[in-house]
This record gives C-alpha cells, sequence and structure tokens, in this order.
C-alpha cells in the first residue's frame, strides 16, 4: 500500500527522473522488473513481491505516449498484463509461434481523430443542420 | 497428427515472420471500402507505419484543424490555449452524469457506480437532478413514449452538456429497431457524444466510454476557435 517509507524507497530505487515521471502518469511511485516493451515504446514492469505492491497491482504499463490510453496496449500485452498468460509475450512460445497470418497490425482507438472508422453509408443523413427559413408574413 | 500440427504451427509463424510489416492509413476515407482502395493507386503507396517516435494518433491528426487549435501562434493565443485547458481539466474531473436508465443498460451503469469499476475515483457521481449534471448516459431503449421526456431532460441540462449513448438500443435501436414504439437511436431525439456499443455493455465499456468522453474534452479549444474567429 502506498506509504511514505514506500515511496521514498521506491523513488530512490527507480531515480528521481523516473520517479517524476510516475507521479506524472501513474500516480505513484512504483519500482520493479523490467519485463519488455511493444511496438509502440510501452514499457512493461513487474513486481511480485508481495510485500511491496499489492497483488493486482503487481503489473504495470508505462505508456510511451503523453494522451495516453488503453488501447494502446497490443493485444499480445493485455493478454500479459491482465493475466490471462502467465508469460509475457517475449518469453511465450505459444503467443510467438500462434500468431494468424491473417492479423492485420494493431492500431489502437482512433475515435475522435481523423483516422476515426466511419462505416459505409448510402443513406440520407438522419440529422441535417437547422437551417431557418422564415415564411412570409400575410 | 501430431507432426502435421507442429509443421502447420511452424508454417503460421514462418508466415507471420515473412509478412512485410504493413501500417495502416492514418486518415480514412469515408466512402471507399477495402478492395476499392487496394485498386486506388494512391492508396498502394506504402502508408505510414506506427513507431514509438511516431505514433499513430500525431500521424491521424496530422493537417488536421484540431492540430492547428492546439498550437498557438501568438501570445494572446498561447493564453487562450492554457485556459482553454484549464477549464477543460476541471471540466473532466467532476463529470456528473445525469442518470437516464431505461432498460437492462442501467445495471450496467450501476455496475461502474459499484465498488469494482468505482466511477467515483475518476470524479464521476450520480446526480439525480438535470439542473445539475452535465452529461447524460441514455441507457435503454428509447421508445417513442418516453422521448418527450429525454429531450425534456436534455433541455434542462445546464451548458456545457454532453450525451453518452449506451448500448444498442439507445445507439440505433438495437432489438428493438423494427418496434412500432421504439426511436431507432437516440440521436434522433439529442446530439450524442459518446457512443458505447454492446447489448448490454459491459461496466468496463461504460467506463472506458466516460475516458473517451473526457478525451473529447480535453480537445476543446473554445477559446482559441472563438479568437481566431
Amino acid at each position: 500500500m502506498v506509504s511514505l517509507l514506500r515511496t521514498i524507497r521506491n523513488a530512490r530505487r527507480v531515480g528521481l527522473r523516473e520517479w517524476w515521471r510516475q507521479l506524472n502518469y501513474i500516480g505513484d511511485a512504483k519500482s520493479g522488473k523490467y519485463i519488455g516493451s511493444d511496438q509502440f515504446g510501452n514499457r512493461y514492469f513487474e513486481n511480485r513481491n508481495g510485500e511491496e505492491e499489492v497483488p493486482g497491482r503487481h503489473r504495470w504499463v508505462d505508456f510511451a505516449q503523453h494522451d495516453f490510453n488503453a488501447t494502446q496496449v497490443p493485444p499480445e500485452w493485455h493478454s500479459w498484463i491482465h493475466h490471462i498468460r502467465k508469460e509475457p509475450p517475449t518469453n511465450d512460445s505459444v503467443v510467438q509461434n500462434l500468431s494468424p497470418p491473417w492479423k492485420a497490425p494493431y492500431i489502437e482507438n482512433l475515435t475522435g481523430t481523423r483516422g476515426a472508422y466511419k462505416s459505409y453509408n448510402t443513406v440520407v443523413p438522419k440529422i441535417n443542420a437547422w437551417d431557418p427559413k422564415v415564411k412570409a408574413r400575410a | 497428427m501430431s507432426f502435421a500440427l507442429k509443421a502447420a504451427v511452424a508454417n503460421t509463424g514462418r508466415r507471420a515472420a515473412l509478412r512485410p510489416a504493413a501500417g495502416l492509413l492514418a486518415s480514412r476515407s469515408i466512402h471507399a471500402s477495402q478492395p476499392a482502395r487496394l485498386a486506388d493507386p494512391a492508396f498502394s503507396a506504402p502508408p505510414p507505419s506506427a513507431s514509438p517516435s511516431q505514433p499513430i494518433t500525431t500521424i491521424a491528426q496530422k493537417g488536421s484543424n484540431q492540430l492547428s487549435l492546439e498550437q498557438p501562434q501568438n501570445r494572446a493565443e498561447y493564453v487562450l490555449s492554457t485556459l482553454d485547458k484549464v477549464t477543460n481539466w476541471a471540466r473532466q474531473g467532476s463529470m456528473w452524469p445525469m442518470t437516464f436508465g431505461l432498460a437492462c443498460c442501467a445495471v450496467e451503469m450501476m455496475h461502474m457506480a459499484a465498488a469494482r469499476y468505482d466511477q467515483d475515483r475518476l470524479g464521476v457521481v450520480f446526480r439525480a437532478s438535470p439542473r445539475q449534471s452535465d452529461i447524460m448516459i441514455v441507457a435503454g431503449t428509447l421508445t417513442n413514449k418516453m422521448a418527450p421526456a429525454l429531450r425534456k431532460v436534455y433541455d434542462q441540462m445546464p451548458e456545457p452538456r454532453w450525451v453518452i449513448s449506451m448500448g444498442s438500443c439507445a445507439n440505433g435501436g438495437g432489438y428493438y429497431h423494427y418496434s412500432y414504439s421504439v426511436v431507432r437511436g437516440c440521436d434522433r431525439i439529442v446530439p450524442v457524444d459518446i457512443y458505447v456499443p454492446g447489448c448490454p455493455p459491459t461496466a468496463e465499456a461504460l467506463l472506458y466510454g466516460m475516458l473517451q468522453l473526457q478525451r473529447k474534452m480535453r480537445r476543446s479549444r473554445k477559446g482559441v476557435l472563438w479568437y481566431r474567429k
């Protein structure tokens, strides 16, 4: 759990710069073993010492982007960080060998950007901007 | 049998390794299906790929109005965009949704409020009055009979206000799309910001929708927009 002692200990372990980054993005001082990083540059950590991390908070990700969200974690690492698979994809031979050939490259959720998915549509738009037309008064 | 399986596994691995690393098109055009895009010579050039130094969101933003708004060009704009950011921060930190629970989606909405997904850690607190809330979560089937009430509740909410449409019934009628008494999507009644798909969406999905709404709030640059006009 969060305590002053733990914060000081973890800050000393990870260094001042990393600690400041963690305070800004994770909101907690965490230290653990670096497990790997994905193709987007997100870094994954683990600390399985029950004295230092509460079980359930022992795997975490440090996002590469400033504007982060959970979909930036690719599926292979998702399965690791959510404890679906025990081994990280760098060690997991099943994940490495059973990647189907039809699999498209992973994209994060692009909602709200210009890359957002728009379905093919031939229907007349349901919503139209209000165009006020004043009738001539008698 | 086992040998064949092993060979198949090895083959898939090999094929995956040999496959060219295809990137993705940042800007998808509206009226182009997949084969049409493949035939187009403009799209056959290798698209920009996502790398740590240039994430896909950056590529998608290139040359957009939003990017232009986020980059202040003079001092006044710098001040205004900073004020905008402060406003966005304040808004996204206390999103108070009006609960418009209409059907089974409302149960999932309650789960979002409960201990496991704990919306309160994001500052999301349900309000029972539309006059105190700034988000409306339309959770469930919107019937013709309920539609005027929904619109009235929406009209009573103070500006700025946002609407989250939760579940396929609220998104587009869903299962009851062909019913005589159901509105085919609550976006026929109120303007919707975030559509959460699912029947019903999980509490996790709804919470993710709230996070997406926060993202939308963060993008707002009303002050800069006003100044440029």
